[in-house]
């Protein structure tokens, strides 16, 4: 346990923090541990929960993705768009806007290998280029009038007891978590965010899996901005705008590496779990929504810069060796 | 010829350790006014660190310095500069988007807050012309070739006023028109009464140009000399001579089938007219300087630069290899001579470095590992290799180097290839250690593994190898046979003078 605890500090610490958060908000609001609040709690952020677990495995493979919000606002607007102007039978139209967010994953994952530009400058460009795709499609429209099966699967659906929101939640994770923490693909997403080079030295398909890294975040996030238009009953151009910033601290936040190479799935699942929690607290305490948004900031930068850091500094201190190779001296 | 007796630079009982490495042991080294001074010496002798030590990168541990009768403390590369110790290296460091005029005046202070265009490029245009150098001083530099941009710095030198110019390896990227360009240009400078200090690999450049040449040998001063008192043999002798019997003694076998044939491999501007067989059971060494092109066969061969000219045959099956994925498919593995940047990764355990080449055996459905059996493989070639680590979840970056050497050697073991390549196999590794890899070379090959091992270190490559490889500036110079070569034979070939 305490080996475990030592490899693990960071989820320790978090866990630590969530447990305080929940005690706070079971003590400041009576409403907060009741099953509604609990369903809303993950309800309003799932479409940003899904896609942060994937946003993880990009950046242990050394990778970043800004443009999911963007490809989220693409592929409503691609389904918004057949919906309102094509005879298409529906659920052909989300499995178009599906394989358009799969697509655009595609592209940018293609550029990324092919042409060996940093995954920053091509994803940015994704960010601006596919919500310009969202807003020409939809101009200033606001496209709604789905089939009612599709809006009420974007309500407060139950299956059984549970709120299906926790239940896809649920399954999203205990699927990362077995990908990356016991396969070989999980194997070789961290092997290559440690080192690109040596997977490549040792025969792993190093251009491969980033290309299917990319597309799995476009498709996931293609998913979830279906659903979002499921919940919000319609589809703006709009749709998502900047989401990949809370996505992106809750992956920090969970202990994942900027620098690629390590992070846990457990670090990520208890960041998003912190983070809704103190922001649901917040809300419930009527706290401004822009005071809950500055104080996720001060948490993201006491708590992911500072390890983060700390940890950079570490690995750049010499090695206890020759600080230079003997060869060639 | 007779050097004048007014020395400029004297380094006295210079020593520089890095950690378990003496890099200089108590060596000297003295620069006479309008000289131009020869420093040899194989990979590993120590010129670098002096280099760096002379020009204020590094601090010497213990030892005297001084410059023109007075102690000389550099500090860093600017104050050196300022004091009249520059250096200039094979690659040179200038802006490129500058003109010529201002990177020669870059590293002056005195110029004012604004610049006199005009000015400053007459003033080049006068240094330019003091050293028969035949440059725009408006031109941007950037647009120059290597031997251009070499002037540049020349000149820049020049417009510092220095009284010594450290060139270290100022050739190995010209052309032979442009290597006498450089040597006018030395002469010059010599004339100006600068102390030239001309570090190469090239021994018919060194007879050519310079009046006292200095031998360093694994750190320490072996000797200096007028050129005139020196002959190629004797300089050969003096940067070998160490004793071999430190080595390991292969154990005698009759090689097996021609494993892997090679034929007029070539690399567009790297290596050309590469051919040689490689036996089961046999190791055969790869002998060269650092930049012969050795390390870059190897890569052809492992699909990671891959060839664009030749053929490589296989069990007599001509193949393509055009990935690292195709190599280890055709049984080819390669040990990086990059321990740190190409071959481990530092911060993962030591069994998923072990595992990594092929990690699709240990996968189950749903692309499961099977973490049973890796874990066991993992723990076979550790008690096999003798790696000594805390545990196999430890990261490799917590093992010593020569363990983490091993590691790696496991990795490439586990693949089990037909060929195994070995990048300078035990470079920065302990006597120890280096010893057992040696006797794990000798086991491999005489379960019938064939072998290719390039290493700069001479006395290995003779104790380990039953064929020797010579390449020497990207083209293979001869394969000699174990009885039929020795140090002095191999060095000379290697640098051409044979």
């Amino acid at each position: 346990m305490s080996e475990w605890a030592r490899s693990h500090r960071w989820e320790v610490v978090l866990g630590g923090v969530l447990v305080i958060t929940i005690v706070a908000n079971a003590i400041l609001s009576p409403y907060y541990l009741g099953l509604d609040n609990i369903v809303n709690l993950f309800w309003l952020s799932i479409e940003k929960i899904i896609v942060a677990v994937i946003m993880a495995f990009v950046i242990i493979n050394g990778e970043i993705d800004l443009s999911v919000a963007s490809v989220m606002g693409f592929s409503a607007a691609v389904l918004a768009t057949l919906h309102e102007s094509t005879g298409l039978p529906f659920v052909a139209a989300i499995l178009i806007a599906l394989a358009a967010g799969a697509l655009a994953g595609l592209i940018q994952g293609l550029v990324v290998v092919k042409l060996q530009l940093p995954s920053l400058v091509v994803t940015l460009a994704g960010l601006i280029g596919f919500r310009g795709a969202a807003r020409v499609l939809l101009e200033d429209r606001s496209v709604g009038e789905f089939p009612e099966w599709f809006d009420r699967l974007g309500q407060r659906a139950l299956l059984g007891p549970f709120p299906l929101a926790v239940i896809v939640f649920g399954v999203a994770l205990a699927i990362a978590w077995f990908v990356l923490d016991r396969t070989a693909f999980g194997r070789k997403v961290y092997v290559i965010g440690s080192s690109a080079e040596v997977s490549r030295y040792s025969g792993v398909d190093v251009d491969g899996v980033k290309i299917r890294l990319f597309v799995m975040s476009g498709l996931t996030a293609g998913f979830a901005g279906v659903l979002f238009a499921a919940r919000l009953g319609s589809v703006r151009g709009s749709l998502a705008e900047f989401f990949e910033l809370d996505i992106i601290t809750m992956v920090l936040l969970g202990g994942v590496s900027i620098f690629g190479g390590s992070g846990t799935m457990l670090g990520v699942a208890l960041a998003i779990f912190t983070v809704l929690n103190i922001r649901n607290g917040l809300g419930l305490a009527n706290v401004d929504g822009i005071i809950q948004t500055g104080t996720v900031g001060l948490l993201l930068i006491g708590s992911v810069l500072v390890p983060n850091l700390a940890s950079h500094i570490r690995s750049r201190l010499p090695f206890g060796g020759p600080p230079l190779s003997t060869a060639d001296t | 010829m007779n050097p004048g007796p007014e020395p400029v630079l004297e380094l006295r009982l210079v020593s520089k350790r890095f950690g378990a490495t003496q890099a200089l042991a108590d060596v000297e080294l003295i620069l006479y006014r309008s000289e131009v001074h020869a420093l040899v010496g194989e990979n590993g002798a120590g010129k670098s660190t002096l280099i760096k030590i002379a020009t204020g990168i590094y601090e010497p541990d213990t030892g005297t310095m001084e410059l023109g009768g007075h102690v000389f403390d550099p500090g860093d590369p600017a104050s050196a500069q300022r004091q009249g110790v520059a250096a200039i290296y094979q690659e040179p460091s200038i802006f490129p988007d500058l003109s010529v005029a201002e990177n020669i005046f870059i590293g002056h202070q005195d110029r004012g807050l604004l610049v006199d265009r005009k000015r400053m490029e007459q003033d080049a245009a006068e240094v330019l012309q003091r050293l028969d150098i035949d440059l725009d001083p408006s031109q941007p530099a950037g647009a120059l070739t290597v031997a251009g941009q070499q002037a540049v710095e020349i000149a820049k030198a020049i417009s510092l006023d220095v009284k010594v110019l450290i060139m270290d390896e100022p050739t190995a990227a010209l052309s032979a028109h442009e290597v006498d360009r450089l040597f006018r240009q030395v002469r010059r400078l010599k004339q100006l009464g600068v102390a030239v200090l001309f570090i190469s690999h090239r021994l018919d450049e060194v007879f050519e140009i310079a009046d006292r040449v200095s031998v360093f040998r694994d750190g320490r001063h072996i000797s200096s000399r007028p050129i005139t008192d020196v002959t190629e043999e004797l300089m050969v002798r003096e940067m070998v001579g160490r004793d071999p019997s430190e080595f390991f003694i292969r154990t005698p076998q009759e090689p097996g089938q021609v494993v892997l044939s090679v034929e007029d491999l070539a690399r567009h501007g790297v290596f050309r007219d590469v051919s040689f067989d490689v036996r089961a059971g046999e190791v055969l060494g790869f002998a060269g300087l650092v930049g012969a092109g050795r390390t870059d066969v190897a890569l052809a061969l492992f699909g990671v630069a891959p060839a664009d000219g030749g053929t490589i045959t296989i069990d007599g099956q001509p193949v393509t290899i055009g990935s690292p994925t195709d190599a280890l498919n055709h049984g080819i593995a390669y040990l990086s001579e990059d321990r740190r940047k190409l071959g481990l990764s530092m911060t993962q355990s030591v069994t998923t470095n072990i595992t990594l080449a092929t990690l699709d055996r240990y996968t189950l459905s749903f692309g499961l590992i099977d973490h049973e059996a890796e874990n066991r493989d993992a723990a076979g070639l550790r008690d096999r290799l003798g790696i000594r680590t805390a545990s196999l979840d430890t990261p490799v970056d917590n093992l010593s180097g020569g363990n983490q050497q091993k590691a790696m050697l496991a990795k490439w073991l586990n693949a089990e290839p037909r060929v195994l390549i070995l990048d300078e196999p035990t470079r920065g590794i302990d006597v120890g250690a280096k010893a057992e890899v040696h006797r794990f070379i000798d086991e491999l090959a005489r379960s019938g593994m064939a072998i290719i091992m390039i290493s700069s270190d001479l006395p290995e490559v003779l104790a380990m190898s039953d064929r020797i490889a010579i390449m020497r500036e990207g083209s293979l110079q001869g394969i000699r046979t174990r009885d039929d070569a020795d140090q002095e034979s191999v060095m000379a070939m290697a640098v051409g003078v044979a």
